[in-house]
């Protein structure tokens, strides 16, 4: 069937690529405007400490300043990215909560006038004592961050699914194992940064953001101001991951400072302001028990987790959700419990990270599950293959699972990898392991209640036909989505690929859509788009019937082509046609819209985790371990995924590549730091020692066909999913070389070398 | 981040650098490279009042050999200028190579062997390779020029025995009978790391019999340092892989690591048996300086 396809299931050079390599290509800290200020954040010097006073006096005296703003200028209406616990402020009002925190903000002629006039700003602070661990901070008497969290206890989830008291007695081997996670951070390449101009009443705002509409909702909640009135785009974004969720200091900041000064402003983030204001994957303490029979088969899983979320929610409700509500999605079983603290702390607020909440629990499990089979005596990848969800099931909790490609991944990454042949029988110090992860095609619900649509597409044809426009709220932070979304819109119409153009993240002038994040734009933006470009396809046949004397479900139209079906040496072209419409009727335009089905179950927080479809994932890694020092090499990759139809390979193993990178990075190297005072110690990329291209193994990136009923063309996800598997399938590749367990992220040398060490 | 001010001199002579220099007293900054002067105003850990740049004195950027006196490698020599130095490469492939593991491309672009010398830090990489070569530096000043064994010019974390007003113009590595020579550097990712353990030897064998060794380890006390009691073990005996071993375990009770955010003390010691050993058998083998 995807022989048919002339536009999509192709490696189409990216639409943004000359812009890119040529450099041309503007981010947002590269926009000049005339008459443009410049501004930054004043951060807390202190983890947590009461706001005395605020002096602003000098520092606005300093020539060259324009604004300075404090909590006392702004809305002291809270926020945040999930409405379940609104808990920030723009600028604190009360007391900081930890070292980054936001306390005021100036604007200035330029940069260096800046940074004076923060030095300038005289902020009175009464020091509390502070906490940064989540176990001591639930302790009795630990000080207490928000009141309206008694113990430190932001979020409490408790989840019960079938009968696992009983699940436990009937099972052949029950196990308990506790493993770690650290706090990492997406470190996208391009710092954030946001520009600010009023015309009257109306406010434009260019922000490095992974969603236009989050932004518009919540400036326009926390300012009051109408939606109508704030219109929210991106140029080029150089990467999110998650950290760009969140609508920051510097998008208010500037918002406000803009609106005082009567001038455009910009403000950003040096690196190390990335680090504070964070929204980097949440620590996950986690003991995993598992129930099995004697043939692997797994009978009830407990997932009983703590999580460390720093000092805001953010979207950190919805990762504490997640962390749970996935873990019935791979592996087919009837009974479940799952039970969540999540805790605040004086350190940076945590959030969505590349495979949110999901690739620590997955690292546990996957670990957790190679400790039962080696037990069991069982290959741990036929065990996981006893296990695999088939397709068309339910889980435990209530979610549809449709198209389900794990087992036949694994089969195919047992074949790629020689598992068979290596799996067990590698010399000493070198050793490979396996495991399995999976994600969300985009969250069946929006972060805040809405009835919204998702996404909604509008394609305009041009006057002459000779190009088409795609309108799209979907958000291109390198990924790709501009590109796929282009080329699906051609396929839908009938045209051609390289005359798309489009408009995309711009609340004014594109369409709306929830933006970049749960991995949901090849399917939901997709949908959008693909119901456009029918809807021009419909009207070009229309047309074209009218023209050539014949009934429209006699003619096709591929590739810019309209053609008879009986007869193809029989044409018109499209543009031909699309100009003939026009001058009829009017502007060529398709429109389309997308919100998925009702989904899930019925019980607490039973939205998350809900998808019109589920990818599938699994990794092989090799490592070689120098067992005098205990560095680790990762040698080789193989990974399988169930993505469902691709509509272009080259994006999609450019996302495998990465997003392998990116689990090997949180397994190895990266951990973010800080002093028993909360010092942030490793802000940088010196010391926050994300892999470099050295370190970078070959991948092996193959596909099993699955294709998704529910999801146009039956796409699936990729982008996160190629994330959670790596760090549990380095994890058991480690214990294969050296025959003992790391049990705490990340595996660095001197934890490797310890524990050879402890084991002799 | 923003620089803060500060006055600015390009004198065209060294003498005029020496003059500034006496002149402007301790408030004032020598600038070479900048990697890590610039970046340390930038996080406000240093605010001199007066930076003298010396990127036009362009003979302190040579690295020649100069006959009765040994290699001389100027200053303001780059590390890729000392990593691809043909007369280097010759003479001492250990010194271009561990140049080149240093930091990374654009750090070794712009960076200078004398900055990395004079900024003291414990786990620079090139101090070993060159105390190990028994270097000497070629220090000047209004009052003339001193020389001393670059072995003892470092008295602490960002500290040395330059006076305020005086420039290291130059590192000699005079002429010797090392046999082989190495740097072994050990960071916690394969490029742009900070060395948690460095090691350099240099061996002068006769057959299997070890006539002179010289170890220096960085990164595992306040300032670059040898382990003369290992060194000793290694002189005038056959080398076995015992004996090796024995000496990587003498190394690693003579350094006075720390405990910090890239390794723990214990660690430290353990590399630094490891990569002694490693270091040895590799110059031992190498059959190049």
């Amino acid at each position: 069937m995807s022989d048919n396809y002339t536009q999509i299931g192709k490696s189409v050079p990216r639409i943004d690529a000359f812009e890119k390599v040529t450099g041309q290509a503007k981010y947002t800290a590269d926009i000049k405007f005339s008459n443009m200020l410049v501004g930054k954040l004043l951060l807390s010097p202190h983890a947590h400490a009461r706001i005395i006073s605020i002096d602003t006096s000098e520092a606005e005296k300093l020539p060259g300043v324009k604004a300075v703003i404090t909590h006392k200028d702004v809305p002291s209406k809270r926020y945040g990215l999930s409405p379940a616990r609104w808990d920030e402020n723009i600028f604190c009002i009360d007391k900081v909560r930890y070292i980054g925190d936001k306390v005021a903000a100036v604007a200035a002629i330029d940069e260096e006038t800046v940074y004076k006039a923060l030095k300038l700003i005289k902020v009175d602070y009464e020091v509390l004592p502070a906490v940064f661990d989540a176990f001591e901070a639930m302790k009795e008497g630990a000080p207490q961050i928000f009141e309206e969290y008694p113990g430190n206890i932001n979020t409490e989830i408790h989840q019960n699914f079938g009968d696992l008291d009983q699940a436990f007695k009937d099972a052949y081997y029950v196990r308990t194992d506790r493993y770690d996670g650290q706090r990492t951070y997406q470190c996208p390449l391009e710092p954030h940064a946001t520009i600010a101009y009023w015309e009257g009443s109306k406010v434009t705002v260019y922000s490095s953001i992974q969603s236009v509409h989050y932004l518009q909702y919540y400036l326009s909640q926390v300012l009051d101001l109408k939606m109508g009135d704030v219109r929210v785009l991106k140029t080029y974004i150089g990467g999110g991951f998650g950290g760009k969720m969140d609508p920051s200091g510097l998008d208010f900041g500037a918002v406000i400072l803009a609106k005082k000064t009567g001038r455009p402003v910009k403000m950003w983030f040096d690196r190390e302001d990335m680090f504070f204001n964070n929204r980097g994957r949440h620590p996950q303490f986690m003991n995993i028990t598992t129930g099995v029979t004697k043939e692997g088969k797994i009978l009830g899983v407990h997932a009983d987790f703590v999580m460390d979320g720093g000092a805001y929610t953010g979207l950190g409700i919805a990762s504490a959700y997640y962390a749970g509500a996935l873990l019935t999605i791979l592996y087919d079983f009837e009974n479940y419990k799952f039970d969540m603290l999540r805790v605040v702390t004086n350190l940076p607020g945590c959030g969505a990270q590349r495979g949110h909440g999901q690739p620590q629990p997955r690292y546990a499990f996957e670990s957790h599950l190679d400790n039962i089979a080696e037990h069991l005596g069982i290959d741990p990848l036929e065990m996981r293959i006893i296990n695999a969800r088939k397709p068309g099931t339910l889980t435990v909790q209530g979610f549809r699972v449709d198209s389900y490609g794990l087992k036949e991944a694994m089969e195919k990454a047992r074949e790629i990898s020689g598992w068979r042949d290596k799996k067990g029988k590698l010399p000493q110090g070198r050793g490979i392991g396996m495991g399995n992860g999976g994600f969300v095609s985009g969250a069946g619900y929006a972060i805040y209640r809405t009835d919204l649509p998702h996404s909604v597409a509008t394609i305009k044809v041009t006057d002459d036909g000779t190009s088409a426009i795609l309108y799209t709220g979907a958000v291109e932070i390198g990924q790709g989505s501009d590109t796929v979304l282009c080329q699906m819109a051609a396929e839908a119409m009938g045209y051609r690929y390289e005359d798309m153009k489009i408009v995309a993240a711009d609340t004014d002038l594109a369409a709306h859509d929830l933006g970049a994040y749960a991995s949901r734009q090849t399917l939901m933006s997709g949908a959008a788009v693909k119901q456009a470009g029918e809807d021009v396809n419909k009207k070009i046949l229309d047309t074209a019937a009218e023209i050539m004397g014949v009934s429209n479900e006699e003619l096709d139209c591929r590739d810019g082509i309209v053609f008879v079906k009986s007869n193809p040496e029989i044409t018109k072209t499209f543009a031909e046609v699309a100009r003939t419409y026009f001058v009829k009727n009017g502007q060529l335009i398709g429109r389309g819209s997308y919100k998925p089905p009702k989904l899930g179950g019925v019980h607490k927080g039973s939205a998350v985790g809900t998808s019109p479809a589920y990818s599938a994932a699994t990794q092989v890694a090799e490592v070689v371990i120098d067992e005098e020092t205990g560095e680790i090499e990762v040698i080789e990759a193989w990974d399988v995924h169930d993505c469902g139809y691709v509509i272009n390979p080259a994006l999609l193993h450019g996302q495998v590549h990465g997003a392998f990178y990116m689990g090997m990075g949180e397994a190895i190297w990266e951990e973010v730091l800080f002093d028993k005072n909360g010092k942030l110690m490793n802000g940088n990329l010196a010391e926050y020692r994300l892999p470099t291209a050295l370190d970078m193994p070959p991948v092996a990136s193959e596909l099993v066909d699955t294709v998704d009923p529910n999801a146009p063309w039956g796409v699936k996800e990729v982008g996160e999913g190629a994330t959670t598997p790596t760090m549990g399938c380095i994890s058991n590749a480690v214990y294969d070389a050296i025959g003992v367990r790391v049990k705490s992220l990340p595996f660095t040398y001197e934890k490797i070398w310890r524990a050879i060490k402890e084991k002799k | 981040m923003n620089l803060p001010d500060f006055d600015y001199y390009i004198p065209a002579s060294l003498q005029d650098a020496c003059a500034l220099l006496a002149e402007k007293g301790p408030g004032a900054k020598v600038l070479a490279g900048g990697t890590d002067l610039l970046n340390k105003m930038k996080h406000e850990l240093m605010a001199p009042e007066v930076l003298i740049s010396l990127k036009k004195l362009d003979q302190l950027t040579s690295i020649d050999y100069v006959s009765g006196k040994g290699v001389v490698i100027g200053s303001m020599a780059t590390h890729n200028a000392i990593s691809n130095s043909s007369l280097l490469q010759e003479k001492y492939l250990s010194v271009c190579e561990a140049a080149q593991h240093m930091a990374n491309n654009q750090v070794r672009n712009v960076g200078t062997i004398g900055g990395n010398i004079v900024n003291a830090v414990p786990s620079a990489d090139l101090p070993p390779i060159f105390i190990a070569l028994g270097a000497l530096l070629t220090l000047v000043s209004t009052n003339g020029e001193r020389v001393m064994p670059l072995e003892e010019f470092f008295t602490g974390p960002g500290k040395t025995h330059l006076a305020p007003d005086e420039l290291l113009t130059g590192i000699v590595i005079p002429d010797n009978s090392f046999t082989g020579s190495t740097y072994i550097k050990f960071g916690l990712r394969r490029s742009g790391a900070l060395a948690v353990v460095g090691v350099a030897v240099a061996v002068e064998m006769d057959r299997n019999i070890c006539k002179d060794a010289r170890i220096a380890l960085g990164a595992v006390a306040p300032v670059p340092m040898r382990a003369k009691k290992a060194e000793a073990m290694m002189i005038g005996n056959a080398i076995t892989d015992e004996l090796l071993e024995q000496v990587g375990v003498c190394a690693s009770t003579e350094c006075n690591p720390i405990s910090d955010i890239r390794g723990s003390e214990e660690y430290r010691r353990d590399m630094v048996r490891v990569f002694t050993k490693r270091a040895l058998r590799k110059a031992i083998n190498n059959g190049h300086v």
